[in-house]
């Protein structure tokens, strides 16, 4: 029999007392939602369900108790952390679903110089994990411009990535061990140890998650020694992507690590007001980190690799490092920014949304090309974009990622119904774009609630596997449903 | 009716560490590694000349606008996004002193009359005050070269039925006064709230403004090299045998005052910790 909204919160309330079990409007309300669904909910307009009660949980063996009680009522869960997913994943589409909030589970239990590894609950904060650390002279090495506000245990249920990708690996390259609880209430921990050959790899049966298999309670992450001091930034201005392409793989097959490599189209790159230095110009740009020897190395070879570009092609031009390092500095979004983005979009009914891909080298311009030009073609709304472009920032030894960005005025529509005019309209051209040459629609937000339409063609057969976890770990399908796995 | 909105584009200051603020012999700060912005004064004038030029239904007329600075080519960036939100002239006064011009309200008071003897506009629109020097002083002049009146911190402006004529809302000691004005006339725009934000311009308008080209005069084309003087009318001439270049200001020193927020860091472990010691030591005593 399904439970009452009443019931679900009573039930609730035995498990973790009154203190941690929130039913005030508002607060349902503002997590009903993510970053994904800004306009309407900025005019206070909720279309998806609000949930039942958010949960203030408090240890592993709360969320355990919680599970297994919503598991066997088959009541949806939501997990959520810091909140700052922007794909959807943190709606709450379920009527009666419960948000387990983490956020409170906010120790940082270990910070192990000697095995260089740290580990920390899922509600730490990842900016005030970083600054414990680099009172130490310590770093993670992941550093999202959400990082004032994202959670540990969001950052690895979404497969997050930081700004200094290139050098230190998105987060499933961080991650070491995990401590996860399931819908059945049981809590599993893998170990941390450097390397393992004992079977798959089940830390990536966790890390991605995005709430839909189980929910991250702890884990434990690399750290690395922090130079900031040596940190050296290098810029060039292009005339088009495709030379930028050619010298970012250039850079990487080389076996450079820089920890941004970073390229604008010169649409993008107006945004950040590139094109005050570099008229209708992209962008390609470079940061050496690392000890002295390391990030002047890095720093050296890349300079040489560029110059032939420079000396070859005049369209090649260096501009000042500084420039780089002044705007690169001021990139972090913490609450003030999201709170003056709000208020903008108030005031002036004016959007920015990403859609964020990725590609081996010799697609990625194809995939750049194509959706630009199948959205220039194919979007009925055209006059009311403000922006189009995109820039890589991302990039690897077979490929690299694309950042396509695009903002719009919001015209003729109710608040309520901008999402799909616009947001959701575009994303889907890019997506399609994507899939087409071969890349993939997904770098690093997580499917969400919003790209799951595409789930079965990103996987293709290797779907069977994505399919065979849900049924074994959730088969009641309670965890964040319609979140990775589209609703059948 | 024609109007014209005059500002400045200045580094964004909020993005220079105080290890940044260095000055050379000339008392110049090093800014170029830092992006420009227009002054926010002078971002709402622009946008309240914008929503000022939407023809009334009853007229039918539309005002022609004109943005105009007083800088080098890296204005040209702005005054093109200017046109592209529909301003039909770009225009930039590029004088050989701009360095001693900095702190010399006078002077480029000199350099917009000039420009506004040679055209025919009834309204010219000022920010209250710009970034760097901070003077809050070249609207007022302009008035008195002009001969025109003036209206400071106004809030917003619109049109009336008759096209000599302006309702203005400007702040005047904490109050709100609201006045119909006849024209010509300057503006001096204080805090707007309902035209904080320039607008921005779609993909097809960016394209078009592209192909539009900047106006660049020089002081020879204002003819304030000419001994003869620009000059008929106001106060303050500069006319024959007179220099436009204002000399009665001379820069001797900077200082950048060390401004440390008043913050006090919470001990404590935990958020609850850091909490309970906000409320015992801070907010407690001051509840009822």
């Amino acid at each position: 029999m399904t439970l009452t909204r009443q019931a679900i919160v009573d039930h609730l309330i035995d498990i973790a007392g009154q203190d941690r079990v929130i039913t005030d409007e508002q607060v349902l309300k503002e997590n009903s939602y993510d970053r994904y669904k800004k306009l309407e909910t900025i005019f206070g307009i909720y279309t998806t369900p609000i949930p039942a009660a958010v949960v203030k949980l408090a240890d592993t063996k709360q969320v355990s108790e919680v599970l297994k009680f919503l598991n066997k009522n088959k009541v949806n869960s939501v997990a959520r952390t810091g909140g700052t997913a922007t794909e959807g994943g943190l709606e709450t589409i379920v009527e009666n679903s419960v948000v387990l909030d983490g956020s409170q589970m906010n120790r940082i239990i270990n910070i192990d110089s000697t095995n260089m590894q740290a580990t920390a609950q899922c509600g730490v904060n990842l900016g005030e994990f970083e600054d414990r650390l680099r009172e130490q002279g310590l770093t993670t090495g992941h550093s999202p411009q959400s990082k004032p506000l994202a959670n540990m245990g969001g950052l690895v249920a979404t497969r997050s990535i930081g700004q200094f990708s290139t050098l230190y690996g998105g987060i499933e390259d961080m991650v070491i061990g995990l401590e996860a609880v399931f819908p059945n209430g049981d809590i599993t921990r893998i170990k941390n140890v450097p390397r393992r050959a004992c079977g798959p790899d089940i830390r990536h049966v966790i890390i991605g998650n995005e709430g839909a298999l189980c929910y991250i309670t702890e884990v434990t992450v690399k750290i690395y020694k922090y130079f900031p001091e040596n940190n050296q930034f290098l810029a060039w201005a292009l005339d088009d992507m495709s030379m930028g392409f050619k010298i970012l793989r250039e850079v990487m097959v080389e076996g450079y690590r820089p920890s941004v490599a970073r390229l604008y189209d010169a649409e993008d790159g107006a945004q950040h007001n590139f094109d005050q230095f570099a008229p209708d110009k992209c962008v390609l740009m470079f940061m050496a980190e690392g000890n002295e020897r390391i990030a002047g190395a890095t720093a050296q070879g890349i300079a040489a690799l560029v110059e032939k570009y420079v000396g070859k092609y005049e369209e090649c031009t260096p501009i000042d490092g500084k420039i780089i390092e002044n705007w690169f500095n001021h990139l972090n979004w913490g609450p003030e920014k999201i709170a003056q983005e709000r208020e903008l979009i108030r005031k002036t009914q004016h959007l920015a949304y990403t859609t964020e891909v990725s590609g081996n080298w010799d697609c990625i311009n194809i995939i750049y090309e194509n959706a630009l030009k199948r959205i220039r073609e194919d979007y009925p709304h055209m006059d009311d974009l403000t922006m189009l472009g995109g820039h890589s920032s991302h990039s690897y030894q077979t490929g690299t990622n694309l950042y396509f960005v695009y903002d719009y005025d919001v015209k003729n529509c109710k608040p309520e119904e901008e999402i799909n005019k616009y947001h959701i309209a575009i994303n889907a051209l890019i997506v399609e774009e994507t899939l087409k040459a071969g890349g993939s629609m997904v770098h690093h937000h997580g499917i969400g609630k919003y790209r799951t339409p595409w789930t079965k063609q990103e996987h293709g057969s290797a779907y069977y596997i994505l399919k065979g976890l849900k049924d074994q770990f959730d088969p009641n399908g309670i965890m964040n449903t319609g979140t990775i796995y589209p609703v059948e | 009716m024609k109007i014209a909105v005059c500002f400045k584009i200045i580094a964004d200051y909020d993005r220079m560490s105080p290890k940044d603020w260095e000055w050379d012999e000339h008392y110049v700060v090093d800014t170029r590694f830092v992006r420009s912005i227009f002054n926010c004064f002078e971002e709402s004038a622009l946008e309240m000349a914008l929503k000022l030029s939407r023809p009334l239904e009853k007229t039918a007329d539309t005002a022609e606008l004109t943005a105009l600075t007083i800088d080098d080519e890296k204005a040209d960036l702005f005054l093109k996004h200017l046109i592209a939100v529909g301003y039909d002239h770009a225009v930039r006064i590029c004088p050989n002193k701009k360095l001693a011009l900095r702190f010399s309200p006078l002077s480029i008071s000199h350099l917009i009359s000039a420009y506004m003897n040679h055209n025919a506009h009834q309204l010219v629109i000022f920010g209250m005050q710009g970034g760097e020097g901070d003077n809050g002083q070249t609207g007022f002049l302009v008035a008195e070269q002009l001969g025109w009146p003036c209206i400071r911190e106004v809030t917003d402006v619109i049109k009336t039925e008759s096209p000599d004529f302006l309702k203005v809302t400007s702040r005047i000691d904490g109050a709100s006064l609201v006045q119909i004005v006849k024209l010509p006339m300057v503006l001096i725009i204080g805090n707007s709230k309902d035209s904080p934000y320039l607008r921005i311009p779609n993909l097809k308008q960016k394209l078009e403004a592209k192909k539009k080209q900047v106006t660049l005069l020089s002081e020879h084309d204002l003819k304030l090299d000419n001994k003869e003087g620009p000059h008929k009318v106001g106060l303050n001439k500069v006319g024959p045998n007179k220099e436009w270049f204002n000399t009665d200001k001379t820069l001797i020193n900077l200082h950048r005052q060390k401004v440390n927020p008043p913050c006090i860091f919470l001990e404590g472990q935990t958020g609850r910790d850091q909490a309970e010691q906000l409320y015992h030591q801070y907010l407690k005593k001051r509840l009822p």
